[in-house]
């Protein structure tokens, strides 16, 4: 569960807030996709669930114990990076504290991925590398997956399989999913529920509910 | 040559700086901070002066205030997030505004050139168990943290997930740098101190491999510098410091050369199948 209470953020600490007050309660198992504008808000909602930001008003509470966290994948920095998938991933488990190395292969399985341990992973492609950010996030059994745009740079066809693996990984085996999504159709498909974000406040609905707010805009609103 | 006590104590230390540079250079290069072991090597010098004025030994005053400089360089990370240049700036400025104005002050009790050019008569026992004990535990520490610095240079923000004390752990390393340094500054001197943390790993990422392959490779070609130019410096009695940044420029341009050439190689033979 977790539970977000009057949540307010401005990256200055005084107005204008990015987020304004802010209310909404995840339950568990749940698969939340996070829309709204361009600048609305949805990466900074999901840095201030992470920790990685300071509330300036309200609290986050969560229960859970293991969160995940699959960061944008348009850092192309790291392409030149030398790091095989396996040092990758068994650097990752070592900071986890998981002592079996079994794990890697588990979660390389898990994303498709299996056999790719001595690629290089700046020899990837997006959708691979993105299987790879996955299967790292995944390595800890996390209750809580948070996703920063998952198809971002990722052919159409890695964007199925993506989306296949976060929903199998959400039904399941119970992880929670909160991804911040540019892709509605993706959003729509796959969420159990919505939360839009505009003006710095959001709302929690139906993927049908924000279908009809969407017509009922016009189709102006886009992510 | 090796008969001479000297070049035995000159020789023990650049093992030592040959293994220790890349360990820290690799990170530096990664976190694209290559100019910071530039700044922090000129920090180097006003804490060799500082270290000569108070009858202090050069080495040590070298380590305290290259540390200081590399944990004031994390602490105005804060200040100027977006403008990690001028941060090097500043620190440059008070660095070499604390040499000179130590030299030019004339109460030093012995010269400081030998740390700028470096020198290998220099190198004094004291030196050498200064250095060795900086070694082991900087080696010591970086395996310890291994992982942790792994990851703050290839994902700082998955690193936190996992619950990595970054900002400690930054302070930590910017110790190990200052470390490095002390140690290298005898032989490699200051001015061309930053070539010993960051060719022999520009060296190495040409070779694309993974990053345990790279680290190795790092310190082998770090220990192909030091010694090649360790001892034809010795032969033509010049700085062995300036002598040894030719040499890794030369080996770079060398495994460039031959990169290039595998490369054109395999295109011919496809093309001939």
């Amino acid at each position: 569960m977790i539970q977000v209470e009057n949540l307010s953020f401005s990256y200055t600490g005084s107005p204008p807030y990015v987020l304004n007050n802010v209310t909404f309660r995840i339950e568990d198992g749940t698969y939340v996709s996070v829309v709204g504008e361009n600048g609305c808000g949805k990466s900074t909602l999901i840095r201030l669930i992470l920790k990685f930001l300071k509330p300036t008003g309200g609290a986050i509470v969560s229960d859970a114990k293991r969160i995940g966290y699959v960061p944008q994948n348009n850092d192309f920095s790291n392409s030149s990076f030398p790091i095989t998938v396996f040092e990758a991933l068994n650097s990752y488990r070592r900071l986890l504290k998981l002592k079996s190395k079994d794990v890697i292969a588990q979660v390389l399985e898990n994303v498709g991925m299996s056999g790719r341990e001595n690629v290089l992973v700046g020899s990837l492609s997006g959708g691979q590398y993105q299987k790879i950010l996955i299967a790292r996030a995944l390595m800890g059994r996390p209750d809580l997956l948070i996703l920063d745009e998952p198809s971002t740079g990722v052919d159409r066809n890695s964007q199925q399989e993506i989306y296949g693996i976060l929903k199998r990984n959400n039904t399941k085996d119970g992880v929670t999913i909160i991804s911040v999504e540019h892709n509605l159709d993706a959003a729509i498909a796959n969420s159990t529920l919505i939360y839009h974000l505009r003006d710095g406040r959001g709302h929690l609905c139906t993927p049908q509910h924000y279908i009809d707010e969407f017509l009922h805009l016009g189709g102006k609103e886009h992510a | 040559m090796l008969n001479y006590a000297f070049m035995q104590n000159a020789l023990v230390v650049s093992v030592f700086i040959s293994i220790l540079c890349p360990c820290i250079g690799i990170f530096l290069v990664l976190r694209r901070y290559s100019m910071i072991g530039d700044t922090l090597s000129h920090a180097s010098l006003a804490g060799v002066t500082i270290g000569l004025m108070t009858h202090q030994n050069p080495i040590l005053g070298a380590f305290v205030f290259t540390s200081i400089c590399g944990a004031l360089i994390e602490f105005l990370r804060n200040y100027f997030k977006k403008y990690t240049d001028l941060i090097l700036t500043i620190v440059l400025s008070l660095s070499v505004g604390v040499a000179i104005t130590m030299i030019s002050s004339g109460k030093l009790n012995a010269n400081a050139d030998s740390f700028m050019f470096g020198s290998i008569l220099t190198v004094t026992e004291f030196d050498m168990i200064m250095v060795f004990i900086l070694s082991v535990i900087s080696v010591l520490a970086l395996i310890f943290l291994y992982d942790q610095m792994i990851y703050i240079a290839y994902d700082e923000e998955a690193a936190q997930t996992a619950g990595v004390k970054v900002r400690l752990i930054n302070y930590v390393f910017f110790v190990l740098v200052a470390s490095a340094i002390s140690v290298s500054i005898r032989i490699v001197g200051v001015l061309v101190l930053s070539s010993m943390i960051a060719l022999p790993v520009a060296t190495a990422l040409q070779l694309g491999k993974g990053f345990k392959i790279t680290l190795v490779c790092s310190i082998l070609f770090s220990i192909i510098d030091i010694m090649l130019g360790l001892f034809i410096s010795y032969y033509l009695n010049v700085a062995p410091g300036g002598f040894t940044a030719l040499v890794s420029v030369a080996v770079l341009l060398l495994v460039l050369l031959a990169k290039k050439l595998g490369t054109n190689l395999k295109m011919w033979r496809s093309d001939q199948k």
